[in-house]
């Protein structure tokens, strides 16, 4: 396998993973602390065959997203907290219709305007409730360039396997944070290529949707030569055909949400470190992760018991992996740059009487290893549950 | 070895551009792992900045350099903000004509005139390689070949200015 | 020969819309545009918004995308710059085409996207009741300008040809074959084209501005008509109050993608493929 040592910055090695995964076709607005992406997608895209556009905003950028992905391309599109407020409408329709698209947050302080170049973790709620009526949505977080990198990959695939929208949930840490990362060409079995018709399928026998299970159904692009297609915001059926009677609004409502639910083991994906041992575990996602491997390895070093989870699937929730730390440790300390949103989730698993705790910062920086250290310090003296 | 390096001064000196070559000079040509953490504002030209660079031949976890090893003062506010980090062992890199050391300041002070420097070398921006060369030779966080190999291949889509950064890095090293 | 049922979906109908209503008029049109120039059906893609006019694609037997309210145009934009063999046509109302959706059609008509955007201009908002749209007169009467409408509508035609685009023209569902020749030529022209449909919405409109019955309110439509060679001749006074039908706007220029090829194409033969970043 060809891999190319690089020293670049996440956002960068964003657009990489994304060309690499197959996307052919970018849509968006410029917004910081995102730009990069937009930028250094502008100049590889044409270079193999794929298209960029700039659209006049992110409500337009999100349906050209979904328009290109229904004609076959792999599509994405970047952008921050304010232009994914106004991408929700269409994730809606992307939900809704099943149509594969990448959207990548690089979060910043808010809410409005903010401190528009700061970093934060704000939109982990956002990303999951941000499109109106019941829906459940797959986000994945990077916490390194390197990741950046590879899940990016991932979201590609994971919106094609599952027909839908996928966050990449990101942050201006770690989409400015330049480090070391391989960059390298896919083998053809690690991309995640769109599902045809099975060739029996003949044109007259074809459905756009199906509802009987927990997959979705294949979907050929506008412009084949044997299928006619129709996707479509509405409630529909099995044809695409606009159908809102109770029966049809209850099973795919629940449809919707089952098929990510009830594959989360497949799409939830967690790192761990010395969980085995651990008394203490920090729970983490996206660029808090570096601030509490920097907390680990101090107090490892002076022989506490401390191990971490991070989760680089923020939506589901790895319901598993954390009720398994919940369940082995005594004190968890939850680190993100906003005021407790994975915090909560993590509570809701919480059957084991674990003493979860909150390190937050929300003043536009990082959070410190040493503040992580404080609220574990405290905990351990006389913190609540 | 992990070394904390923060590269400060104010927009329009070439700090992050510095950063990148060490980072690449580090991960490419080294092999060890290298970070870089840039300040970012809207304002890019004339206000403090700072490159938080990290060199370690372990994967590195917290990016932001809170405490430096070494440190390049390009302007009075940017020494001014970190001089209460300084230790015995900090080193001190300052362009003695844009910077006044406290007497009172902690760690090892090396400061030579480097925009003016540049200046005569016909390009005020080459400034912070020379301070480079300067930072590489006394510290010798990095080999002489690997930052030649790292500053051409930064400046590769401009072949016209590799020349003088490559002549900037050497003055640099020439240095006492 | 290829015939207009043959892109329909007959058993979908009766339609949805009211008796009277010039949607179904349009409808049919576009079937038989796609006739007349013989279109294979997998190669012809819709895009409909939110409307009564955006069930359009209910009817027809092509590939479909529905949409939310407004964002036909860009979700168009994505389908014809990924697929740029497809014919691309998009069905709008004036609320969709013109009102939230008035931002993306300027900036379509400018980039000069390969698509033929029909919008159906009933004046008002159909679908929700008749509340007053974009394109509705001042001194209407809708359900939300109960006392009269106090601003001014836009021309769409207008607005389409200053934004740049190379193909506009429009008609009234009184002339069908004109509105199938007009989408004909739009879908003939590459790049952005735009019919406007002055339309009737009985219903609504035309109930609570006393313009009668759908007979009446279509004659009354057709008697404000002038085409528009003999609107050259004719004072704006005397234009005050008329629809110019037929080609407002035909001046073919080079479309996005076109363009945006020719640097696929330029950079596809250059050495060196991956810029550093």
């Amino acid at each position: 396998m060809r891999g190319e040592k690089r020293f670049i910055e996440g956002n960068i090695a964003i657009v990489e993973g994304a060309i690499a995964a197959g996307a052919r076709f970018y849509a968006g607005y410029p917004i910081s602390p995102s730009s990069e992406i937009a930028e250094y997608s502008a100049r590889l895209l044409p270079r193999v065959g794929g298209l960029y556009i700039q659209m006049e905003d992110e409500i337009s950028s999100m349906a050209a997203l979904l328009g290109a992905s229904v004609a076959g391309k792999k599509a994405y599109t970047a952008t921050s907290g304010p232009g994914v407020s106004l991408m929700q409408e269409n994730l809606g329709l992307g939900i809704m219709s099943e149509i594969p698209a990448v959207i990548i947050d690089v979060q910043r302080s808010g809410p409005s305007t903010g401190a528009a170049t700061k970093p934060a973790q704000g939109d982990l709620m956002q990303a999951r409730w941000g499109a109106h009526g019941d829906h459940s949505i797959i986000a994945l977080s990077p916490a390194s360039v390197q990741e950046c990198f590879d899940l990016t990959v991932c979201a590609f695939n994971l919106a094609e396997k599952y027909r839908t929208p996928v966050y990449l949930l990101a942050d201006e840490t770690i989409g400015h944070l330049r480090e070391t990362v391989t960059i390298r060409e896919l083998e053809p079995d690690e991309i995640v290529s769109r599902k045809q018709p099975a060739e029996d399928v003949g044109p007259e026998d074809f459905r756009p949707y199906r509802y009987d299970g927990i997959m979705p159904e294949a979907m050929p692009p506008f412009g084949s030569d044997r299928y006619l297609s129709r996707t479509t915001g509405s409630t529909h059926d099995e044809k695409g055909e606009f159908r809102p009677v109770p029966e049809n609004i209850h099973r795919v409502t629940h449809y919707l949400t089952d098929k990510i639910e009830k594959n989360a083991e497949d799409i939830c994906m967690t790192k761990g470190w010395y969980l085995d041992d651990a008394e203490t575990a920090f729970i983490t996602w996206g660029c808090a992760t570096r601030s509490a491997l920097g907390a680990m390895e101090q107090l490892r070093a002076r022989g506490e018991k401390v191990g971490m989870l991070q989760l680089q699937t923020v939506w589901p929730m790895p319901e598993k992996e954390i009720r398994s730390v919940l369940s082995s440790v005594k004190t968890v300390v939850v680190p993100e740059l906003n005021l407790g949103q994975a915090a909560g989730e993590i509570r809701k698993f919480n059957d084991y009487g674990c003493k979860v705790v909150q390190a937050n910062r929300v003043d536009g920086i990082l959070i410190s290893p040493e503040q992580i250290i404080r609220v574990w310090k405290e905990a351990e003296q006389h913190g609540e549950l | 070895m992990k070394m904390q390096i923060v590269l400060s001064g104010v927009g329009g000196q070439g700090l992050v551009s510095t950063g990148e070559m060490i980072g690449e000079a580090a991960s490419i040509h080294e092999n060890v792992y290298a970070t870089l953490a840039a300040s970012y504002g809207s304002e890019t030209r004339g206000t403090f900045t700072k490159s938080e660079v990290i060199v370690s031949d372990e994967p590195i976890s917290y990016p932001n350099v809170d405490e430096p090893d070494i440190i390049l003062c390009l302007a009075q506010v940017a020494y001014d903000r970190y001089i209460d980090t300084f230790h015995d062992k900090t080193m001190v890199f300052y362009d003695t004509e844009l910077v006044r050391p406290s007497e009172s300041a902690r760690g090892v002070h090396v400061g030579y005139p480097f925009k003016q420097m540049g200046i005569e070398m016909g390009n005020a921006a080459v400034a912070n390689t020379i301070a480079l060369g300067v930072i590489a030779k006394r510290t010798n966080i990095l080999k002489r070949s690997s930052l030649e190999a790292s500053v051409s291949e930064y400046f590769a889509a401009k072949p016209k200015v590799i020349g003088i950064n490559l002549q900037a890095l050497n003055a640099g090293f020439s240095l006492d | 020969m290829a015939n207009y049922k043959d892109y329909m979906l007959f058993e979908k109908l009766p339609h949805t819309w009211c008796a009277g209503c010039g949607h179904g008029i349009i409808l049919q049109a576009i079937a038989d545009a796609f006739a007349m120039q013989g279109l294979d059906k997998h190669d012809i893609a819709l895009v409909s918004g939110i409307g009564c006019f955006g069930r359009v694609d209910d009817y027809l037997d092509i590939n479909c995308m529905h949409v939310t309210h407004g964002r036909a145009l860009p979700a168009a934009t994505g389908i014809a710059l990924a697929n740029p063999e497809l014919h691309v046509l998009v069905t709008m109302g004036d609320g969709d085409g013109a009102t939230i959706g008035g931002n993306h059609l300027i900036h379509c008509a400018r980039r000069n996207i390969n698509l033929t955007a029909v919008i159906a201009n009933n004046y008002n908002y159909g679908q929700t009741g008749g509340q007053y749209s974009g394109t509705t007169p001042a001194g209407s009467i809708t359900a939300t300008s109960p006392y009269g409408h106090v601003e001014p509508g836009f021309d769409i035609c207008k607005l389409a040809e200053a934004a740049g685009a190379p193909f506009v023209a429009r008609t009234t569902p009184y002339n069908p074959m004109q509105i199938r020749n007009l989408i004909k030529r739009g879908m003939q022209t590459r790049g952005f084209a735009l019919i406007e449909v002055m339309d009737t919405c009985p219903t609504h409109y035309g109930r609570l501005n006393k313009f009668g019955d759908a007979g009446p309110m279509l004659e009354k439509l057709n008697n404000m008509t002038v085409p528009v060679e003999k609107a050259s001749s004719m004072s704006g006074e005397e234009l005050e109050g008329r629809i110019v039908t037929g080609v407002l706007t035909d001046r073919p220029r080079e479309d996005y993608y076109t363009r945006y090829k020719r640097i696929i194409d330029r950079l596809s033969t250059e050495k060196g493929s991956v810029p550093s970043a």
